[in-house]
């Protein structure tokens, strides 16, 4: 038996996509569990959320910009 | 209102669901201070006032009784489906104290029963009420437009100066006192020491109704009372007094204790009290003030600075006050908001969470986008605060629609504040490589027992558990594992 320290992500698939993705440049998942659920590194959390955010803001446009 | 508790109709539709935001204050204090306080008849009636529907019912039952009545006489009265309300009602009464504890018998506190008597029948002399000052032959006293104006300006100043803190303009400041106030009731935070920043739930604040925000204020103040040695007692019955003052008329400061004399001042900067100088032997309540325990909107309206419609009051106060009171807000399908007002703080209130496109003398016009609203989200608004405000101020006009705001619209927001939690987190340990299926059982029954499994796979064989419950499944599993 094995307990292991971590974040407990709960999204859904796209998003678990785009983490999969990111997780290919710099490493911070420890499990992949499901569809919908990721074990991540406790001190990566922060840079995983930034990151993710801009990430989607990609893929909105904006009617302001002007 | 989206929360009414209560499916039976005991409340009149006016009513606050809620009960009032003084009443859990109250509740914590000591019986003796309670009982003190219930030797003033002003006080007495305003706590009255507070109560829901069904207390103050269950008050007037027992008030003009002389001996205690049994409880199961009084229980008899109670349908089965009020049951619940009937005993929740109790509760709340016997916390505050106006109930005597007792299990076999109903009766009043005797101080509060006196106070309320004598506050409905008048008589006695305890000036409880206010004094009202001596006729100055020299001077008018300030009339009701001057109140209004004073409590308008002092109250707009205060949330002025939050709304504008986030947009780094200088306006005008309130006063030490206030400043101290708001930084207390951490609606607003300093920022590097020197400048004073609204926080999340100052935000949350400035889309209240006045009266809350009153309240939310007084509440402080009251805590705050507490630590600088104040007698609680002299500061809630003074509030009560105000509370039941008489609007436009002048009251004495001689009867006043230090104290209260102190209190006047700070609820000066606030506007509740008017005084001609600050050395004056005479007050006069506002608008804020006398409305403190009741429902009448705590900011002057159209009907009483003129009874008249808008076009009759002249004054800039006079018809931001109207369009206040009526609404005049327009919204449409496309997402422009069409604002008929202006009144720079409900101009800057709303650029909370628009982008303005226009702004013309009565009118300003502007858009709910994606960004101004991610920016009201960030800032710890919630799409339900932006929808409820956008509904309280709907122009007259907006109410023939049914529903009030566009639907798309109102969903489009609530998809914004969705979009912005796409990602949920939780931290905790991931426990796996169980020796065997039974091992496995055994620990996650236990730490479903804790309700501490966030996530859970009987075919991999591991959970995921909750920060909290990590020492807990991890003494369960090494007494295991020691035991066997």
């Amino acid at each position: 038996m094995r307990a292991i320290k971590g974040i407990l992500l709960t999204c859904d698939s796209a998003v678990k996509q785009i983490l999969l993705t990111m997780n290919e440049k710099a490493p911070f998942v420890i499990e992949d569990l499901d569809e919908f659920h990721l074990v991540i590194k406790a001190d990566e959390e922060y840079r995983v959320r930034r990151e993710l955010e801009a990430e989607l803001e990609k893929n909105t446009y904006s009617l302001e910009a002007n | 209102m989206p929360s009414v508790q209560s499916p039976q109709a005991v409340d009149p539709p006016a009513s606050h669901s809620n009960p009032h935001a003084l009443l859990p204050f109250l509740r914590s204090q000591s019986q003796n201070t309670l009982t003190r306080l219930y030797q003033r008849p002003s006080s007495c009636l305003s706590i009255y006032r507070l109560l829901g529907p069904l207390e103050r019912q269950l008050v007037m039952n027992l008030l003009w009784l002389e001996s205690a009545i049994p409880v199961n006489t009084m229980a008899v009265w109670v349908v089965p489906e009020g049951k619940k309300l009937y005993d929740d009602a109790l509760a709340v009464m016997t916390g505050l104290h106006i109930l005597q504890n007792s299990t076999v018998k109903l009766a009043l506190n005797p101080t509060f029963k006196s106070s309320l008597r004598q506050a409905i029948t008048g008589g006695g002399s305890t000036g409880s009420f206010g004094v009202p000052a001596e006729k100055d032959d020299k001077r008018q006293p300030g009339g009701i437009e001057v109140l209004d104006a004073y409590a308008l300006e002092r109250w707009e100043t205060i949330l002025h100066y939050m709304v504008s803190s986030g947009q780094g303009q200088l306006p005008t400041k309130p006063s030490q006192g206030v400043l101290y106030l708001l930084q207390r009731s951490e609606l607003m935070k300093a920022n590097h020491g020197a400048t004073l920043q609204i926080t999340s739930s100052g935000f949350q604040f400035l889309l209240h109704s006045p009266h809350d925000q009153l309240w939310d204020l007084l509440l402080q103040y009251l805590h705050m009372a507490e630590e600088r040695q104040m007698d609680l007692v002299e500061v809630l019955s003074f509030l009560f007094m105000l509370s039941t003052m008489e609007l436009g008329r002048e009251y004495s400061t001689d009867p006043l204790s230090e104290t209260q004399k102190v209190l006047l001042e700070d609820l000066r900067d606030y506007g509740l009290v008017w005084q001609r100088k600050a050395s004056s032997k005479r007050f006069s309540p506002t608008r804020l003030a006398t409305t403190l325990t009741s429902l009448s909107p705590s900011l002057p309206t159209s009907s009483s600075t003129g009874g008249s419609r808008v076009g009759a009051t002249t004054s800039a106060i006079g018809v931001a006050a109207s369009t206040a009171q009526q609404g005049f807000i327009v919204l449409e399908t496309n997402y422009r908001v069409y604002a008929y007002t202006d009144n720079p703080l409900q101009t800057a209130v709303l650029n909370l969470f628009i982008t303005m496109k226009y702004r013309f003398p009565n009118l300003v016009v502007g858009m709910l986008t994606r960004e101004s609203v991610r920016k009201a989200l960030a800032n710890g608004i919630s799409a339900e605060q932006i929808i409820s405000y956008l509904s309280t101020h709907a122009h007259p006009q907006m109410r023939k629609n049914n529903p009030l705001l566009p639907v798309t619209v109102q969903d489009q927001i609530r998809l914004w504040e969705l979009e912005r939690n796409r990602l949920k987190s939780a931290e905790g340990y991931l426990y796996r490589d169980f020796a065997s299926q039974a091992d496995y059982m055994y620990v996650l029954e236990y730490a479903k027992q804790l309700d501490v499994v966030l996530w859970e796979n009987g075919a991999k064989r591991c959970f995921f558990g909750s920060l909290e419950g990590h020492a807990n499944v991890r003494g369960f599993i090494e007494r295991r594992t020691g035991g066997g």
